[in-house]
């Protein structure tokens, strides 16, 4: 842990401001569960902390007009529990419900949620902290120093999207829930307010594991906005584990359905814990497209959403699980027909 | 002496416990105190060649860093007793070993001391796995019965497989931590331990000091689990700075840390040959263990500890070898010995009676022990076949379909029922004990023990009120406490039956003492309402107590701060505690994920003295058997070495949302010979064989027979 200077400005603005003003070794901090945590791992060295949880208004949650407007500071706590999320669109509210603990998702917010950086061990574990005192090189950590993972213990790492020089999964739930439902993001930065398609948020590793975002420097994530849409009643947002609680996804699928008489108008896919980034599965969406909803056709949905998939030394079972895993969820989303 | 059973009673701390104010070793803070933090080694073997400081020492609160040149040399042999353990030293045995002790005015400073400081090291060549080049073999003591071989020869059926358990770390809630303090000479130590005599001879022997000098506090311990039980590496390095700086020093071993320094259980393999006779019973076993060792390390590969003497079997053969790679010490980690083995021997059971055809709890039910194969000696108590006949009673064990994946749900989940039994030897310590009722109404009992969240104090609570007649809210109990009493490591689920015994041996001197004070005059009241009337302040009494077969040689190695312990194998008799495990599991259709709605343990440990304690510790050993079958295993890289899972969200123990029902019965039938109450022992016994049942379980479920734990989810795809 080092020392770093601290500021808490009152409105988003002045936030945008000081972060510009502190340079390159600021940080936007809300909830802390995520950079503090890094920082306590020697990951994040922050050496200014811009806390923005005194900006009025980045909290509410609008459910009334014709989108979903969550505030970035809203807690994953009061989004899971709201009324019109958990019954319109149990994707989103389970996608938090299943995250973390209630400690963390009353502290925890929606915003700082999507910046949440990956679970892989060499990643987290090797920057040398006393906490762990290990070292290993890890591109997405120290450009350039090589991958741990690859050709090593890689059961957790992602079987979609990876590259030469990284493996390491994006580990949320919820942006694999607002993947599939489209969302947006709108931040704040030095040139403005800006909208970003949610999937455009994320890169794909390639050469530069280190770059995971798009936001400029300084941008600061404000809201989240999901378009209303009727899919969302037929959705769930199904999490496999190492248990059944506190723990990261092995696999998991955001899933919505639109059904006529058992037959799929309209699917959306979207896979967490076996990709570098949350993953929206088209070709598996299309290929329910017109299908009667059975067991099969979903497990051939799951099959098609790993068509590209490729396994590591440890990871292959995330292929068949994964497919699995969207398959089950297609028959529990589609199940909330009758409930 | 009553042999009733005991009365439920509410753990004897609860209430402190709930509300915080239950002190834990790192809640004690001193005056003036200084915080420090270890430097990981960041090699897996090497040796220092310079330690720089300076970028440390400039850190605002650093007070000063040690290194090797600041701890005195290795402390000088003792014949018989293994090395305390070693200081800061410029040899690295391991990835994670302390090389340097940062000491601030604050954790923060320390931390940030710590993190500025970069070694540097000749690195040698390592293993870390098993069968990595260079790990060194090395035979154990061969454990033998009649004649295996022949009897194996001669059996009609055979069964032969291998087992694994992973390496696996305990992971307390309370994290390893030192308090000392220097002061007039003495040394006070304040730590979560098992063994604070150990505690205290590691320091007399490091630091050269003597026994008057040392004190060594553990009041309460966050879960001991047998990390706890050896002395921890972290302490001398602690009381080291303490006696430099003149001030109170304390540390916190980070989680991380914790994994690399700390003891853990071992990777064990486990090859077991069983035949049967025409009869269809056992005739012959056969079983080679091996286990991964440090390259120094004492913790024998002792797998043969209960499996010899389960099931009447009179020829057996058990080998063992310790594998030999650069790793820090292995150690006692709960159940040490009869977890892995019975989840190997309970599964090889199991797999022999699917051979054979038979039901595995009527298979078990033939094979009645009495007499331990491996000296004649009688069993005093073996209760074993009850815990199975009440446990599939309770279960509904009739009900159970005899083909694997013949119970099913709609859905098409797959239902499995297993059984899987466990034995523990029956140990117990000598002990001195002083109690002092007073006439205010309070009362004070010191003795060897350590309260880890097991119920010792429960125990002792339950047996002086009912012998006594007293009120538990004035009983002071003193252990944990090296100028209490003498104090004994507990460990080994001995801690009941060395402090209950001693607890009524005192409760019934204290009583003659004051009928002899009485001297034939009838006073109204309890103890302390008689010593008020007869205006005497308090009254007190020692006794000593000694095992079956233990005496003065005994008491003398107690008083010596040293190990005195006896059994399962007594002059007259051997002792095991034993378990019944049963367990369903659920597998589903799809994605295969492996659910544990129930379970139903009965267990003989002799006399129950604390139910409430008792069945807690029962149901904790039940949910960390599933937890190890279905989760637990810390993962090495052997380009690296140490420990790469090494927090609580990688290292996966099961939560709350992976436990179904556990059912806990309780044969509570004493055994006479091990000492008067009759009790036997409770704590390691527990999770013995639940591995195996759940294994068992997923064979029944599935027809797929998972042989290497821990068994996940991709196992069964």
């Amino acid at each position: 842990m080092h020392a770093f200077s601290y500021a808490r400005p009152e409105n988003a603005l002045a936030a945008v401001q000081a972060f510009a003003a502190a340079g390159p070794g600021a940080r936007y901090i809300a909830g802390g569960t995520t950079l503090y945590d890094l920082m306590k791992l020697g990951i994040e060295k922050p050496e200014h902390l811009v806390d923005v949880t005194a900006v009025p208004g980045l909290d509410t949650i609008e459910t009334a007009g014709g989108h979903l407007r969550f505030g970035a500071l809203a807690p994953m706590s009061a989004v899971a529990a709201n009324e019109t999320v958990h019954r319109e669109y149990p994707v989103l509210a389970e996608s938090l419900a299943r995250a973390a603990s209630q400690q963390l998702r009353n502290m925890a917010t929606v915003g700082g949620n999507l910046l949440q950086r990956t679970r892989c061990i060499y990643f987290r574990n090797g920057a040398g902290s006393t906490s762990t005192g290990n070292i290993y090189p890890c591109n997405k950590r120290e450009p350039g120093t090589g991958c741990a993972a690859i050709g090593g213990q890689d059961r957790g790492q992602a079987v979609l999207g990876q590259s030469a020089a990284c493996t390491a999964v994006s580990p949320g739930d919820w942006p694999v829930a607002l993947v599939a439902l489209d969302a947006h993001v709108e931040v704040l930065g030095a040139g403005g307010a800006r909208s970003i398609p949610i999937a455009a948020l994320y890169r794909l590793p390639g050469d530069t594991p280190d770059l995971e975002f798009t936001l400029q420097p300084g941008e600061l994530i404000t809201a989240i906005v999901v378009p209303k849409t009727p899919i969302g009643r037929l959705s769930t947002y199904y999490k496999v584990c190492d248990r059944e609680s506190l723990a990261f996804a092995l696999t998991s699928a955001a899933v919505a359905v639109e059904l006529d008489g058992g037959v799929v108008k309209q699917a959306r896919i979207a896979l967490g814990g076996v990709a570098t980034r949350p993953w929206r599965a088209t070709a598996a969406e299309v290929s329910l497209t017109g299908q009667k909803l059975t067991p099969e056709t979903a497990l051939a949905a799951g099959r098609a959403a790993f068509a590209g998939a490729k396994a590591g030394r440890d990871n292959g079972f995330k292929i068949d699980l994964g497919a699995r895993t969207v398959a089950d969820a297609l028959i529990l989303a589609a199940g909330r027909t009758s409930a | 002496m009553t042999t009733a059973p005991f009365p439920d009673r509410p753990r004897a701390d609860a209430r402190e416990k709930v509300l915080g104010a239950a002190r834990y070793g790192a809640d004690f803070a001193i005056p003036d105190m200084l915080y420090a933090m270890q430097v990981p080694a960041t090699v897996a073997k090497g040796r220092l060649t310079a330690v720089p400081t300076a970028a440390a020492l400039r850190i605002p609160g650093v007070v000063r860093v040690l290194t090797a040149t600041d701890f005195p040399p290795p402390a000088p042999a003792i014949p018989g007793a293994g090395p305390p353990p070693s200081m800061i030293v410029a040899d690295i045995a391991y990835r994670g070993q302390p090389v340097a002790l940062v000491v601030a005015e604050s954790l923060e400073a320390a931390i940030e001391g710590a993190e500025a400081i970069h070694p540097v090291y000749a690195n040698s060549p390592f293993a870390t796995l098993i069968n990595s080049p260079g790990a060194g073999r090395e035979p154990a003591k061969r454990v033998t019965a009649g004649d295996a071989n022949a009897a194996m020869a001669r059996a009609t059926t055979r069964h032969k497989a291998d087992y694994v358990s992973p390496a696996q770390h305990h992971n307390p809630m309370e994290l390893l931590s030192t308090t000392a303090h220097w002061k007039d000479g003495v040394l006070t130590v304040h730590e979560g331990t098992q063994s604070s005599n150990l505690v205290k001879g590691a320091l007399m022997r490091n630091l050269r000091l003597n026994a008057e000098q040392v004190v060594v506090k553990s009041p309460q311990i966050g879960g001991g689990f047998g990390q706890k039980g050896s002395v921890q590496s972290q302490t001398s390095l602690v009381a080291r700075a303490a006696m430099l700086l003149g001030r109170p020093v304390k540390m916190v071993v980070p989680r991380g840390q914790v994994f690399h320094t700390a003891t853990f259980r071992p990777k064990s393999r486990h090859s077991i040959e069983l035949g049967a006779d025409a009869s269809g019973k056992i005739s012959a076993i056969r079983y080679d263990a091996d286990h991964q060792a440090s390259r120094g390390g004492q913790f024998g590969p002792d797998y043969h500890e209960h499996v010899p003497q389960m099931y009447g079997v009179a020829d057996y053969l058990g080998t063992g070898a310790d594998i030999r790679i650069d790793t820090q010490d292995p150690g006692y980690m709960r159940c040490p010995y009869p977890h892995p083995a019975a989840f190997a021997f309970e599964s090889a059971v199991d797999e022999l009676a699917f051979k054979l055809g038979e039901d595995p709890v009527a298979f078990r039910l033939k094979h009645r022990a009495t007499v331990d194969p491996l000296n004649g000696k009688p069993l005093s108590s073996n209760f074993l076949n009850d815990c199975i006949s009440e446990g599939a009673r309770r279960f509904g064990w009739d009900k159970r379909g005899l083909a694997p994946g013949s119970m099913r749900l709609p859905d098409g989940t797959q239902i499995g029922w297993g059984v899987g039994c466990g034995a523990y030897p029956a140990i117990t310590h000598v002990s001195i004990a002083t109690l002092r009722i007073r006439a205010d109404g309070t009362a004070r009992f010191a003795v060897a023990g350590h309260e880890m969240g097991q119920g010792l104090r429960s125990v002792l609570t339950q047996v002086l009120v009912r012998d006594l007649a007293i009120e538990p809210t004035g009983l002071e109990l003193a252990i944990g406490d090296t100028s209490a009493a003498p104090q004994h490591t507990t460990a080994g689920s001995w801690g009941t039956a060395s402090g209950a015994p001693v607890a009524a041996e005192a409760a019934a001197k204290l009583n003659a003492a004051m009928i002899e004070l009485l001297a034939g005059r009838t006073v109204a009241g309890n103890l302390h309402q008689q010593l008020a009337a007869i205006r005497r302040p308090y009254l007190e009494i020692e006794v000593s107590h000694a095992g079956p077969g233990q005496g003065v040689k005994d008491l003398a190695a107690l008083r010596g701060g040293g190990y005195a312990i006896a059994g399962p194998e007594y002059p007259d008799f051997t002792t095991f505690s034993y378990i019944a495990h049963f367990v369903e599991v659920r597998v589903e259709p799809r994605t295969r994920r492996i659910r544990v709605p129930r379970v139903v343990s009965v267990v003989d440990c002799g006399r129950v003295i604390s139910p409430r304690t008792a069945e807690s510790q029962v149901r904790g050993g039940v949910i960390w058997g599933i937890s190890a079958a279905l989760r637990e295993a810390t993962d090495t890289d052997p380009r690296y070495g140490g420990w790469l899972n090494n927090d609580l969200a990688d290292y996966v123990v099961a939560v709350n949302a992976d436990i179904g029902d556990i059912e806990v019965g309780m044969i509570d039938k004493p055994d006479p010979q091990m000492n008067a109450l009759g009790v036997k022992g409770l704590g390691e016994v527990a999770m013995a064989g639940v591995s195996g049942a759940v294994a068992n379980a997923i064979f029944h479920a599935t027809g797929k027979r998972l042989r290497e734990m821990p068994f996940r989810i991709e196992d069964l795809l």
